[in-house]
């Protein structure tokens, strides 16, 4: 054991230099499987760690209208009945529009209003900017708690006044942290009112989109209470929700988005993985010398093996730190980069089980990579010393070795379903990577095949760099394989992300309106018009919406206490704006049944195809609507296809006219003309000022939220692929140093031939920028299938191709390679021929 | 005592088979001084290499104090190897990641020798390099790294030492000094020395001369100096 403990150490001191890029393929890999989890981890924590601070209490009871007097007897029974409630309060929230009380302050926004009771919160601390504890009585006589970002965005300060609805609040402190913030998407800053004051800004009337909440904290889990509410509350369309509920659901889902960017971060890592193959098969070529000595010495090959395993293991852990210190800059500069997107309380750093986690995965890919290239150190035959024969055996398949890759990629597939949490994602991402670097692998072939084509087309240079392709032991594709991989993952989402941000920009939909206005009064109609005609000189059409939801298909009710649709929750059991009109609109085609001619007898509503899907209806089929307590049930007429790319506005049902026209309603006007900034500025405070309970929506805001998400997502999904690529070029100098011994002698030879140091050098470009220009067309065409793919089958949007990404992802790639292939074999074309040749 | 027992190897060339060793049968006492001479390709090196148990013969066998070799598996010779035999090469073969002391340390390493490091120190003394122990062998010169790999071969205090061109990368003085080194050990340390070389005079100064033509012991001469009475006695091809 001294032997072979102290021959490591020797090994490792003299060789580590020449094991670095193993070091840093495993550092790569094991860092960005320890980011990727510590993120979400992270995430998790800030988000839902806390269920119950994120509820503001252990248990809610949702409607989004008003508590009818049976709903609130039928909870106070309940709740009267136990004793475990220790408090209860109320909170409404609803989006408002708000502005300055100062008419010179011309500024304005869309905030999202909260009413709440005393006490508040139930669970969890609210923290104001000056680091003092909320205190309910800043709320008292119409006093306003604001996001810190709302009085930037209107350029006030605490002590002014704003204008929210009928009623003007003074606002009296700006708050750090707020309770129940989840960091999500929101339409405008927070703003804190008293409930009372809130029902008093005339914002609690007709109108949708409003959430109101009875709120409690109990003392012990509130598991059986929320049971016995659910019971109690059953026809109802109120929600009963505990805090534990959301958090399990919450977990769960952030269970399942850490373990698939684990396995993310595993591709990264088995591409780390692929490099170490690599090194450890140059290691081994290195080291066939020394190797036949010690056995001439008296070494025996397994002594040897373990003696090379120990040390790669050895580099394997370091590089595994370095990894997790790696993993831990990451995080900071995702805290720089995307910070302001991230909750603000979430942390950055790596956690002990995730870098332990990391560390383990670091080694076993070690060794997994590593045990087939140092098996055969076995197969060194001691009398090359003698007689250096060639390696003929080197690579010769036994049972050992075939035993040894049963074994490997068995270890693979554990490491993946480790990292998946599920043996069946853990097997078809092992099954996915083997085809995808089939196909790559497959492609790559063909492609050299067609290169060797082309040989004696072109210069010596040429010829010979093509030759060079071909030398024996090349590593040519597995190059193209590696480094075409990652061009792969980064142009896919490139190209994705160009259709994305093109379905997106309004500009090119001329029917998509620039402003919205909803929740108009019928009164109000005529006025708004007017001001919308002044300002654009376009007649605003007013559509009718009521709010309502499906309480019956086909006589069946919808239990909203029953657990699966409470899951479904976000798809049928919302509150859908719905609309009444004759006239089928020009982007709407009917696919089924007929639209509505005449008025028939029967209340009839044509629904949106995917909705019916959804809600499993077909033609004839009947559904009841609960709206504003009124049910209403009516005849699945005909189902409609909405082309959203061409909309004005897209209603999931229409009712046929004579259905809802008494039902309490509001109406929706829209500007289609594109109006400059300052211009569509002054319409909107215009129609504040007149109508403070209108809402506006401005699309270019929305569009330029939403364009800022996918850049931010695409510029985290590049960041992943960037460490794709960062894998694939350590591949690529790891196969370089491959056939460096082999690319010197011939060299040498070319030299004592006559070749200049200038074609040679015009080789070695031409050789690796081939390969870097195959590498790219093999990414760059398989991105363009995938986001073909992704666009039509997956996101359902329309798919162009984009020339730029195309070509500027092959040149990028064949520079990339060419000056990387050619830097990291630059020395030789500097060393002498005579010695090169004397030593052969 | 080496015992060679119709010893033949043969191996592919091409399509072809070469016989390198063809048919040889020897015998080598204890303490003895032996070289072996003959022109490039007559076999010289494979013969050391199947004595030291690198390679296997095609057929034959090769017994080192009467136990077979032939038969034993990679360890069991490395093993063999580890304890009876030391070998020096015409290139030196010194790992080149360890220094002139680790390289003699290795093979008492190997066989867990307690004092072995003592034992380094002493060797390097032995070959008057004692002050360029920590050297690595890029460090050193070609007979300087000889001498380590003479040092490193007597390391495991061998009974057999094979040497292969020890002087052939080495300048006239250099190898004569190598040469000087080698015997003088040999006479101290009463092991068999068997030496292939290309240089008669040096195969001169052995006690007995061997040559091979073709794979073929063509002559098997005891020179008429140093050779002991008893060693004269064994010889049995006159």
């Amino acid at each position: 054991m001294k032997f072979i403990f102290n021959l490591t150490f020797r090994e490792i001191r003299s060789s580590w230099r020449r094991l670095l890029f193993f070091f840093l393929c495993i550092a790569i890999g094991v860092g960005s499987v320890v980011a990727l989890r510590s993120l979400i981890q992270n995430l998790a924590q800030a988000v839902g760690g806390d269920a119950r601070a994120l509820m503001t209490a252990d248990l809610e009871i949702i409607s989004t209208n008003d508590f009818s007097p049976t709903e609130i007897s039928k909870i106070e029974e309940i709740i009267n009945k136990s004793s475990i409630v220790e408090a209860r309060n109320e909170a409404i929230t609803a989006s408002a529009m708000s502005r300055p009380v100062d008419k010179a302050n011309e500024n304005f926004s869309i905030v999202e209003l909260k009413g709440i009771e005393s006490p508040f919160p139930l669970v969890g601390n609210f923290t104001l900017e000056n680091g003092k504890l909320f205190d309910f009585k800043l709320l008292e006589n119409r006093g306003a708690v604001v996001a810190p970002i709302l009085l930037e965005d209107l350029n006030l300060k605490v002590g002014d006044k704003i204008r929210i609805g009928e009623v003007e609040f003074e606002i009296r402190a700006a708050f750090e942290s707020e309770p129940g913030d989840s960091g999500g998407f929101r339409l405008g800053p927070r703003v804190f009112v008293e409930k009372k004051a809130f029902d008093e800004a005339g914002l609690t009337g007709n109108r949708g989109r409003l959430t109101r909440r009875i709120l409690y904290r109990t003392s012990e889990n509130p598991t059986a209470l929320v049971k016995q509410l659910r019971d109690n509350l059953q026809g109802t369309i109120l929600r009963v929700r505990s805090y534990r509920e959301s958090q399990e659901r919450l977990g769960e889902q952030f269970a399942r988005t850490e373990n698939y960017l684990s396995l993310t971060g595993l591709l990264i890592l088995v591409l780390g993985g692929v490099g170490v193959w690599n090194v450890a098969r140059v290691f081994v070529e290195q080291k066939r010398k020394s190797v036949a000595v010690l056995k001439c010495l008296g070494a025996s090959g397994t002594r040897i093996i373990t003696v090379y395993l120990l040390q790669i293991l050895t580099l394997g852990f370091i590089g595994s730190l370095f990894g997790v210190l790696l993993a831990q800059l990451t995080l900071w500069a995702a805290q720089s980069y995307f910070g302001a997107e991230l909750p603000p309380e979430m942390s950055y750093a790596v956690h002990f089980s995730t870098a332990f986690q990391g560390v383990l995965l670091g080694v076993l890919i070690s060794f997994l990579f590593s045990a087939l290239p140092l098996l055969q150190v076995r197969n060194i035959k001691p009398n090359l010393l003698l007689r250096d024969e060639n390696n003929k055996n080197l690579r010769r398949l036994d049972w050992t070795k075939t035993i040894f890759t049963i074994i490997s990629v068995g270890g693979l597939l554990g490491l993946a379903v480790w990292q998946a949490g599920s043996l069946i994602v853990g097997a078809f991402f092992l099954v996915g990577l083997g085809l995808t670097s089939v196909i790559l692998y497959f492609a790559a072939w063909i492609l050299t095949l067609l290169l060797k084509k082309v040989k004696n087309l072109g210069s010596f240079s040429l010829s010979q760099a093509i030759n060079s392709l071909y030398r024996p032991g090349n590593q040519t594709r597995i190059i193209l394989l590696a480094v075409g991989l990652g061009a792969f993952v980064v142009l896919s989402v490139q190209f994705l992300q160009s259709n994305l941000v093109r379905e997106f920009d309004f500009t090119r939909n001329q029917t998509l309106p620039s402003l919205f206005f909803i929740d108009i009064q019928k009164s109000q109609i005529g006025e708004l018009q007017r001001i919308v005609t002044k300002a654009t000189g376009e007649e605003a059409q007013a559509i009718p919406t009521i709010r309502a939801r499906i309480a019956y298909i086909n006589g069946e009710p919808i239990n909203f206490q029953s657990p699966e649709v409470r899951q479904e929750q976000g798809r049928i059991g919302r509150e859908f704006a719905v609309t009444y009109r004759p006239n089928l609109d020009e982007n709407e085609t009917v696919i089924a049944g007929n639209w509505w001619n005449e008025v028939s007898d029967v209340p009839e509503v044509s629904v949106e195809e995917s909705m019916s899907k959804d809600l499993g209806v077909t033609i004839g089929d009947s559904i009841t609507f609960d709206v504003s307590g009124r049910k209403i049930t009516a005849r699945v007429a005909s189902i409609r296809d909405i082309d959203l790319r061409n909309t004005r506005t897209a209603f999931v049902f229409v009712f046929a006219p004579n259905v809802l026209q008494d039902a309490p309603q509001t109406f929706v006007a829209t500007v289609i003309k594109k109006l400059p900034e300052t211009e569509r500025a002054r319409l909107q405070r215009d129609v504040i000022d007149q109508f403070p309970n209108i809402q506006i929506f401005d699309v270019a805001d929305i569009v330029a939220a939403v364009q800022k998400l996918i850049n931010n997502f695409v510029l985290a999904i590049s960041f992943v692929g960037g460490f794709v690529i960062l894998s694939g070029i350590l591949i690529l100098i790891g196969s370089v140093a491959l056939t460096k011994s082999q690319r010197i002698y011939e060299n040498a030879v070319l030299k004592t031939l006559g070749a200049k140091r200038k074609t040679l050098a015009a080789i070695l470009f031409t050789e690796y920028g081939l390969l870097g220009l195959l590498a790219g067309i093999i990414g760059t065409g398989f991105a363009v299938l995938l986001s073909f793919a992704v666009s039509k089958y997956i996101l359902d949007i329309e798919w162009e191709f984009n020339l730029t990404i195309t070509l500027a992802g092959i040149l990028i790639t064949t520079a990339l390679v060419m000056i990387i292939g050619a830097i990291a074999s630059f020395d030789v074309l500097f060393r002498k021929p005579l010695a090169t040749l004397r030593s052969q | 005592m080496i015992t060679l027992q119709n010893v033949t190897k043969t191996v592919q060339s091409g399509a072809d088979a070469l016989t390198i060793l063809n048919d040889v049968t020897l015998e080598i006492p204890d303490g003895q001084f032996v070289s072996i001479t003959g022109a490039s390709g007559s076999g010289k090196s494979t013969l050391l290499g199947l004595i030291a148990g690198l390679d296997a013969p095609t057929s034959g066998a090769i017994l080192i104090d009467n136990e077979n070799i032939t038969d034993m598996n990679e360890d069991g010779l490395a093993t063999l190897r580890s304890e009876k035999i030391g070998f020096i090469f015409q290139s030196f073969h010194l790992i080149p990641s360890l220094t002139a002391f680790e390289n003699v340390l290795i093979p008492m390493e190997i066989l867990g020798l307690k004092d072995a490091k003592q034992r380094a120190k002493d060797l390097l003394e032995a070959v008057e390099l004692t002050n360029r122990g920590h050297h690595y062998p890029t460090e050193l010169s070609g007979g300087e790294q000889q001498r380590v790999a003479i040092a490193r071969a007597f390391a495991n205090q061998p009974k057999i030492l094979l040497a292969d061109e020890p002087t052939g990368n080495l300048d006239s003085k250099t190898g004569n000094h190598i040469f000087d080194l080698m015997t003088d050990l040999h006479d101290r340390h009463n092991v068999s020395l068997v030496l292939v070389t290309h240089d008669q005079n040096l195969a001169d100064k052995s006690q007995r001369q061997i040559i091979l033509k073709d794979g073929k012991v063509i002559s098997d001469n005891y020179n008429n100096f140093g050779a002991s009475e008893e060693n004269l006695s064994t010889d049995e091809h006159g």
